[in-house]
């Protein structure tokens, strides 16, 4: 845990010259492109961007590609795959390719939103524990504790039992919310290795003022590995977002894959669809394999001896 | 070992607080949640006299504090109130329903973290060949299989496309109504209806198992006394398999602590998916019925389960590994 993520010496460490991250990009993408499970993860997670781009197309085509208003006037009814719709239609018959494609965006949005949030949370928190250290540190240490070893999914059933229906955004700040602790306690002991170091005594000897020391001294040096975890945090998001839209709590206006699965299942084409059933799950399956390949494969650029703690989601 | 048992008692106090800090959270949650937490409580199908009586009888009436102890007091005296969609205490389905989660749970997850760490020695061994790089690709894509979907998949597959295996439930009541099938036939049946649900879950958490197996076997295989047995001339299986396998293995088991809680995210969705009556099961069910007692009762005791279950990891561990002082 107190490895030192910067395996080139950094400038003293204070504020890090734009240059050095430049020159840290770079070195980066390389060592990334030439890792075998980075570069499939990076390949795979091209083709879902253009999907999630391409999502916009079908709509605009002809409406009845609306992945969620979008009905044929002719198919009513579950269909196969045909020269009109590419992937058949679902249970009124709208167009699952263009549902697919529409799944990819609201993938994507939720994934990073919430690995973004979660990040900066963690980031923050951990921070300020490692920083203020005593009483402020047990107190925050003893909450990510508890909330790291809480089923989230079932965490956010709970809220949609004493809540009621969830809409896309609620989902995202919750998922954030309770996804913190994992990075909270790798910036922290990062932090409290970082406290002592001389460039943080001469600031504070300078006059610095703790939150100068905080954002100016520390954050630089935390920051790479903060944004580590980002792969790990969109998987995980990905997947309770499409576990919670299966299960039928997910926001009814968005057409995420779950829900997708959600309306195989529930509408018991199970057995007679597999059209329907196979791309949704496949599609979460490899997005979120390609997030974390990349995640992994950035561990291991990064630093080769940083073993993760936090396997799961 | 009286460092331990320190130990231990310091963690069940911890453990005791989180419970506490959770369980008040929910009250809470729950009072402030949009609604009558009255109405919540109590099952809208009863009529007004069987209400007023229940009210009094949970308290439901007294001020915020005491519903507060009350429902503390309640809690742990295991009186957790009667579902609405069963019209049984809560209590007694919780009884019936925990043993089967316990025993498909914990069978998948002893199985695959057997299996992970055997073929993750392996293939840390065989570090960089081919059989290395398949299965350590295999092992990323099985960690991040969409578990309702696989769930699904072999569902269509293995139960109605091939027929090999009941498709949802536990048992087959003909077999159970039978007086003259004997414990035998219905172990079978129960093993017969598993298999479904544990291929499922140890096929997500396999995966894992086998890459921390592997990243901490390499770690392993550079240490001085990997050197020492190879200078020795002791033969190469002796030293996986008792050198370095055994101390490899201990990140495994702190993984089985700390993946927990995704773990039992995994056990809801496939007892959903297959009707495993289960704890899962329920919990999911009761929220889509607005079954709120069985809903946070199961919460809270999964809570419960996987506090405690941490602290079981951590003991196991410093008996496991004789370097762990406390």
């Amino acid at each position: 845990m107190s490895a030192d993520t910067n395996n080139r010496s950094a400038p003293s460490g204070a504020a890090l010259p734009e240059a050095y991250w430049q020159s840290a990009f770079t070195e980066s993408w390389g060592v990334l492109s030439r890792h075998t499970i980075g570069r499939i993860g990076m390949i795979l997670l091209g083709l879902f961007a253009l999907m999630a781009l391409a999502s916009f197309i079908p709509p605009l085509i002809d409406p009845i590609y609306n992945p969620m208003s979008g009905v044929d006037p002719i198919i009513s009814y579950t269909s196969g795959p045909s020269w009109r719709h590419w992937l058949g239609t679902d249970f009124i018959g709208r167009d699952i390719f263009s549902q697919l494609l529409a799944g990819a965006r609201i993938a994507f949005m939720v994934g990073i939103s919430a690995a973004f949030m979660s990040i900066f949370l963690g980031t923050a928190i951990g921070m300020l524990a490692g920083y203020s250290g005593r009483w402020g540190d047990t107190l925050l240490m003893r909450l990510a504790d508890m909330i790291m070893v809480m089923p989230t999914l079932l965490v956010l059933l709970v809220m949609a039992a004493l809540f009621g229906q969830l809409n896309i955004w609620t989902i995202v700040l919750l998922i954030a919310l309770f996804r913190w602790p994992g990075v909270a306690r790798v910036i922290r002991s990062q932090t409290l290795t970082l406290k002592h170091r001389p460039f943080i005594e001469s600031a504070r000897i300078a006059g610095a003022s703790h939150l100068r020391i905080l954002v100016r001294h520390i954050l630089p040096n935390v920051l790479p590995l903060a944004l580590l975890y980002m792969s790990f945090r969109v998987t995980s998001a990905i997947i309770i977002e499409a576990a919670l839209a299966f299960l039928g709590f997910g926001d009814p206006g968005t057409v995420s894959w779950g829900m997708m699965l959600q309306w195989v299942w529930k509408t018991g084409h199970m057995f007679q669809a597999p059209y329907w059933l196979l791309p949704p799950g496949i599609c979460i399956s490899l997005l979120t394999l390609a997030f974390y390949m990349l995640g992994r494969a950035m561990e291991e650029v990064l630093d080769p001896r940083m073993r993760r703690e936090d396997p799961e989601e | 070992m009286m460092s331990l048992n320190r130990y231990i008692l310091r963690r069940l106090i911890e453990i005791g607080i989180s419970f506490f800090v959770i369980l008040t959270l929910l009250f809470f949650l729950f009072h402030l949640a949009p609604g009558d937490p009255v109405a919540r409580m109590v099952n809208p199908n009863l009529s007004a006299e069987d209400e007023a009586r229940l009210i009094a009888h949970m308290g439901l009436d007294l001020p915020l504090g005491q519903q507060y102890l009350r429902f503390v007091g309640n809690f742990f005296t295991g009186e957790f109130g009667v579902s609405f969609h069963y019209g049984q205490p809560v209590a007694e389905i919780i009884a019936d329903r925990l043993p089967n989660t316990i025993l498909l749970f914990t069978t998948a997850v002893i199985l695959s973290a057997l299996a992970g760490v055997w073929l993750g020695k392996i293939v840390a061994w065989r570090k960089g060949q081919p059989l290395d790089t398949a299965v350590t690709i295999g092992a990323l894509v099985c960690h991040t299989l969409f578990l309702p979907w696989i769930a699904m998949l072999m569902i269509w597959l293995f139960g109605y496309r091939w027929g090999w295996f009941p498709i949802t439930g536990m048992i087959s009541p003909e077999i159970w109504i039978d007086p003259h099938s004997g414990w035998a036939s219905k172990g079978l049946d129960i093993l017969y209806h598993m298999v479904l649900p544990l291929l499922t879950l140890f096929l997500v958490h396999f995966g894992s198992y086998l890459l921390i197996m592997r990243s901490s076997m390499l770690e392993t295989l550079g240490e001085d006394y990997i050197y020492t047995a190879r200078a020795k001339g002791l033969p190469e299986k002796v030293i996986r398999d008792h050198h370095a396998s055994p101390n490899a293995a201990l990140p495994v088991i702190t993984s089985v602590g700390l993946s927990l809680a995704f773990s039992i995210n995994g056990g809801a969705l496939t007892e959903k998916v297959f009707s495993w009556p289960g704890i899962g099961r329920e919990l999911v069910s009761a929220v889509s019925y607005n079954d709120y007692p069985l809903a946070l009762t199961c919460f809270l005791l999964i809570a419960a389960v996987v506090l405690a279950a941490n602290l079981v990891v951590d003991v196991m561990y410093a008996f496991l590994d004789p370097r762990i002082r406390y």
